[in-house]
């Protein structure tokens, strides 16, 4: 197996108002590359956090953090974000959206062009290069932010509830087109969701995060058959294993 | 549009009436209160007089708000991007805001001595201010997300600062130059009463001292509509700059 995430006692605590808040405890966990990894759990269980870090945006306040062999020192090459909010820039049209991440990494004007174009086609946009991200509906924007993470190959996806924000059937569909992207580009995914249904669709793993401090409260290995169904029995029976596990009376979805 | 027209043209036709009404009632001797029409012919004998002084005015305005610009947007860009300059100059910029560029009109002049020098150095100053604050808080105002989205493409200081802090600074900008330009209008007639020897300040100034008060009318009348003239070109150009933030915001202007 090649491990392509490694986190090792990793914590983190943020200074609060009325003391310091402690958001993430003892976090070893192992990541194989070209696994669909589910970070599972309420809100504030600090699994939002723990992308962050995984993804160098912050600093663990102790353990270690190694992505692709290398300690992480700020954010990975070989990790691209997507954000719930899409974090698309409003000026910029769909194609100066997509363009941005090569652009950071001064890959030429007409490389960056034909790139994005054809990322903008893999992921159903094609026609809406030069619309602004506001002339969009929620579903597409994220497919814009999918596009964008996707331009620069990186090895893992780390996604932080991408697909919170919409509709039940938009949803759906992306969660079948991402998983499509997974298994054509061979990317890790880190997922992070508070729905079980989502988790147990998607994933190989689930890591099941309970609050206060954040800490993997389980484990769990996905086997279900792709592509999956929320009617098969299987899965009726780890979605109650996974209810039990986050302390939820019923699924928040 | 029409309406808005109509609406906003009532006041100022009720304005004239008032005036002409005084004219007949003689409220005050005709050498003093001259009358709409005879205000009016000042615009067809004086045409050459009129013209030239209004020049001189936005000619002025045009320079010392174009400095204004050129070192406030930059310097505002940094001090709100980077928390240390923020620190060193915040009270600085508070403490010089408050002081009305009009009383400097005596430095000025000691400092610079008389014609265009102190004029301009004063628009500069007003305008200076309104520029800075509005910079500093249209990068205030930036989606975290964005800048996250920026570091984890790991772009560089230019780049973010180029696409990212300006741009979605712009907006704040445009507000902060639309109040430049009306301070800039508002000084610049003042320092002409004092420090030059042309321009829309002089000519009134000038003018009651050679009891010419329909000079002085139509001086007024010229000031205020070169201000709502200034006023409303930056609000187009606002527009034009800042398409991609319609729909974005509740009122369209």
């Amino acid at each position: 197996m090649n491990r392509f995430i490694e986190c090792v006692g990793v914590g983190k605590i943020y200074p609060g108002k009325t003391g310091p808040v402690e958001a993430l405890r003892g976090i070893d966990f192992i990541c194989e590359a070209g696994s669909f990894v589910c970070l599972l759990g309420r809100s504030g269980c600090g699994k939002s956090t723990l992308l962050q870090l995984m993804a160098g945006l912050e600093k663990p306040s102790s353990g270690q953090i190694a992505v692709a062999g290398r300690e992480l020192d700020g954010p990975s090459p070989e990790a691209a974000i997507v954000f719930q909010d899409h974090g698309l820039f409003p000026w910029m049209t769909v194609q100066k959206n997509v363009e941005f991440n090569m652009k950071a990494r001064g890959v030429p004007a007409g490389q960056r062009r034909d790139r994005a174009r054809k990322f903008i086609d893999m992921t159903g946009l094609t026609g809406f290069g030069d619309r602004y991200p506001h002339e969009l509906s929620g579903g597409m924007r994220q497919r814009v932010g999918i596009a964008r993470a996707l331009t620069t190959d990186p090895k893992a996806l780390l996604m932080d509830e991408p697909f919170g924000a919409l509709d039940a059937q938009t949803r759906g569909r992306l969660q079948d087109e991402l998983l499509q992207i997974w298994e054509t580009q061979r990317t890790t995914v880190l997922f992070v969701t508070h729905s079980i249904d989502e988790a147990l669709l998607l994933a190989d793993r689930i890591l099941v995060f309970t609050p206060r401090p954040g800490k993997i409260a389980a484990d769990i290995k996905v086997d279900l058959p792709r592509p999956r169904t929320q009617q098969s029995d299987d899965f009726t029976a780890l979605a109650r294993e996974l209810r039990g596990l986050i302390g939820a009376e019923r699924d928040f979805d | 549009m029409q309406l808005r027209r109509a609406l906003g043209l009532m006041p100022l036709a009720l304005l004239l009436i008032a005036w002409e009404v005084a004219v007949q009632l003689k409220v005050y001797p005709p050498v003093l209160l001259p009358a709409p029409e005879k205000v009016a012919l000042v615009f067809v004998n004086d045409t050459a007089t009129v013209l030239d002084h209004a020049l001189s005015s936005v000619a002025r305005v045009l320079v010392g708000i174009g400095l204004s610009f050129i070192v406030a947007v930059p310097l505002g860009l940094m001090i709100g991007r980077y928390r240390l300059l923020d620190m060193l100059t915040d009270w600085s910029i508070q403490i010089f805001r408050s002081v009305p560029p009009i009383s400097l009109i005596p430095l000025a002049i000691l400092f610079l001595g008389i014609g265009d020098k102190p004029a301009i150095a004063l628009i500069f100053l007003s305008g200076l201010w309104p520029l800075l604050i509005n910079t500093i808080f249209g990068v205030r105002g930036i989606e975290r997300t964005l800048i996250k989205v920026a570091r984890a493409a790991r772009a560089g200081e230019f780049l973010v600062m180029k696409d990212i802090i300006l741009p979605a600074s712009l907006p704040a900008i445009f507000t902060g130059l639309r109040l430049a330009v009306g301070a800039g209008w508002l000084t610049v007639v003042t320092a002409e009463m004092i420090a030059v020897k042309s321009g829309l300040g002089y000519m009134i100034l000038n003018a009651q001292l050679t009891f010419r008060s329909d000079l002085i009318f139509a001086g007024i009348i010229v000031i205020g509509a070169i201000g709502l003239l200034a006023d409303q070109l930056v609000r187009i150009a606002r527009g034009r700059v800042c398409r991609w933030q319609e729909g974005l915001t509740a009122t369209n202007e």
